[in-house]
């Protein structure tokens, strides 16, 4: 059985579907990118499945469980750890801090009213493997808001790490960098994905990215799925073709 | 290892601490009475704006209306103590817990908007809590008020509280005991949350945080203690009346807050302070003192928009 399967997916806003019967299957372990042209909805299904806005119909499953119903923070406990398109954190915390904020989220004791000793050397603990993990130990006393817009986009994938996830998604991870920045983002990425034992969801619009980092491709094109192999199958195949000419033209 | 970063004075502040609740204990030797009077106020006022600061200057939570808080302690110690035989500690305590318990409900309609709407939401509760009193003569006196709320004794046969300095060491202690609750509480796992929520709330959520109930919970502390404030000021004033409740008065204790510095708990005790004594000061001179006051509180917002207590801490650093 998949970890993440996908059934039928559908969201409607008014007149315009954003997202049209998408079904698919996620394997533990995949490194799965869901790419498009802008507006093909991407975006959309993630919040579908992280729970920010709900379905018209179709339902998530997440290891043989529905999620339908549950909210956005209910799913990130259930083990959906997200980034998000326009960088989102905590500006005035350190990096360690916003990484502790995250782990701390999966403790049982996440919200115990007094002392805490414990509970925040648990959390740092997890925070900093993880800042480590990308490569971001030499920034973790820095507030998050005066990092360069690079290292923030990677800590943010740090903050979702923290938290252990089953499946990690990110909403294109390099979106608005520079080259130079794509490049060093693209390779931190790459080795974290190499290490193994991660499931990992991501969109991306950059085709370039996604042929380095993916295993497998879901190619959406207006809210429909058009294609779902392995990235050889996927670059070949006339219909992507056609659509991201299309949808660049 | 982290909490020590960000609170580099940590081991610090038990002796200081010490150092002012000595001193405070002190005063009564020192002080006419009818300084004590003052001071006793301006310490109740402390609690109330000190109990704000966890809304506004830790979660963000900009609330319009907590005098409804300091209203319903107010009148509910002042009623308990009118019409039962309940020792005054007691009907103190029991006021403070109705305030949270009352929050509780108010902050689970409240918390289903978020920014301005909130505001005005609290606003508006307060405002409602404003008419009953103004209508529910049997209990409230309507625009009367309740007078004549006694100190009564016990419990125990305990009369300290029926003294003025009696009655001062108890507010000392609600209001130390207060703090330090506080200050366990914000740098706590659920502090940490709260901060999370002050800076980005929607990122809070996505990391898997119910904040809405983290929202009600601080809501609920916040009412309890500023509850606490006004149950403690309806014995001592001997009185309590709609002006406890009106809407000017939630401005006032936004603006201690604001210009006493939010955030740091300590802060919003001393801008009450200070809004008492210079309320004090400049309407022995001008009957439109609040207008010298509207002043002050724009010069602090444009020029130290940390507060007094960012400006004395600013000092001690250089």
């Amino acid at each position: 059985m998949a970890l993440l399967e996908l059934d039928g997916l559908t969201k409607r806003y008014g007149g315009v579907t954003a997202v049209n019967d998408v079904s698919m299957r996620v394997e533990a372990g995949e490194v799965r990118a869901v790419i498009g042209p802008n507006g093909a909805g991407k975006t959309s299904l993630f919040h579908l499945i992280t729970g920010i806005v709900p379905a018209t119909s179709g339902e998530v499953r997440f290891d043989g469980r529905v999620l339908s119903g549950l909210s956005s923070y209910q799913r990130c406990q259930a083990g959906l750890s997200r980034t998000f398109q326009l960088t989102s954190l905590f500006p005035e915390m350190t990096a360690r801090e916003n990484c502790r904020v995250a782990a701390q989220a999966r403790l049982p004791r996440r919200w115990q009213p007094w002392g805490g000793a414990a509970v925040f050397a648990e959390a740092s603990g997890r925070g900093d493997e993880a800042l480590e993990r990308l490569g971001l130990t030499s920034m973790a006393a820095r507030p998050a808001g005066l990092l360069s817009h690079g290292d923030q986009r990677l800590l943010e994938v740090a903050m979702a790490l923290a938290q252990r996830p089953r499946v990690l998604l990110l909403d294109e991870p390099t979106q608005g960098l520079s080259v130079e920045e794509t490049l060093t983002a693209v390779e931190t990425l790459a080795g974290l994905f190499a290490g193994g034992g991660l499931t990992v969801l991501l969109v991306e619009h950059d085709m370039e990215v996604v042929f380095r980092l993916a295993s497998k491709i879901t190619v959406m094109h207006r809210g429909s799925v058009i294609a779902d192999d392995v990235p050889s199958v996927v670059k070949d195949d006339a219909a992507v073709q056609a659509a991201y000419l299309g949808g660049y033209a | 290892m982290t909490m020590q970063e960000r609170h580099p004075s940590n081991k610090k502040i038990p002796v200081a601490f010490l150092c002012v609740a000595v001193v405070l204990a002190l005063a009564p030797l020192g002080l006419p009475l009818f300084a004590m009077t003052l001071l006793t106020e301006a310490l109740i006022l402390g609690l109330l704006a000190m109990s704000l600061d966890l809304m506004v200057g830790y979660t963000r939570l900009i609330s319009f209306g907590h005098a409804a808080a300091y209203g319903l302690g107010a009148y509910a110690s002042g009623y308990l103590l009118l019409h039962t035989p309940l020792a005054l500690p007691f009907a103190v305590l029991a006021a403070s817990v109705l305030a949270g318990v009352v929050a509780i409900g108010v902050a689970w309609v409240c918390t289903l908007t978020k920014g301005v709407s909130f505001s005005m939401l609290t606003l508006a509760f307060a405002q409602l809590l404003y008419a009953v009193a103004f209508k529910w003569t049997s209990v409230t006196g309507a625009s009367d008020g309740l007078a004549g709320i006694p100190r009564t004794a016990g419990p125990f046969g305990v009369t300290v509280f029926q003294t003025k300095n009696g009655y001062y060491y108890l507010v000392l202690v609600c209001l130390l005991g207060a703090y330090l609750f506080c200050r366990s509480l914000v740098g706590s796992p659920f502090g940490a949350v709260l901060r999370g929520i002050r800076e980005n709330e929607a990122k809070t959520l996505s990391l898997g945080y119910n904040t809405r109930l983290y929202k009600i919970a601080v809501v609920a502390v916040s009412f309890a203690l500023g509850g606490l404030a006004g149950a403690l000021y309806s014995p001592f004033a001997g009185f309590a009346n709609t002006e406890l409740v009106f809407w000017l008065f939630s401005g006032q204790v936004l603006i201690m807050v604001i210009v006493g510095g939010q955030g740091t708990l300590i802060g919003p005790i001393l801008g009450a302070a200070f809004f008492m004594l210079l309320e004090h000061v400049l309407s022995q001179y001008t009957e439109s003192w609040a207008l010298f006051f509207g002043l002050i509180f724009i010069g602090f917002v444009m020029f130290a928009p940390q507060g007094i207590w960012g400006l004395l801490t600013r000092r001690a650093r250089v």
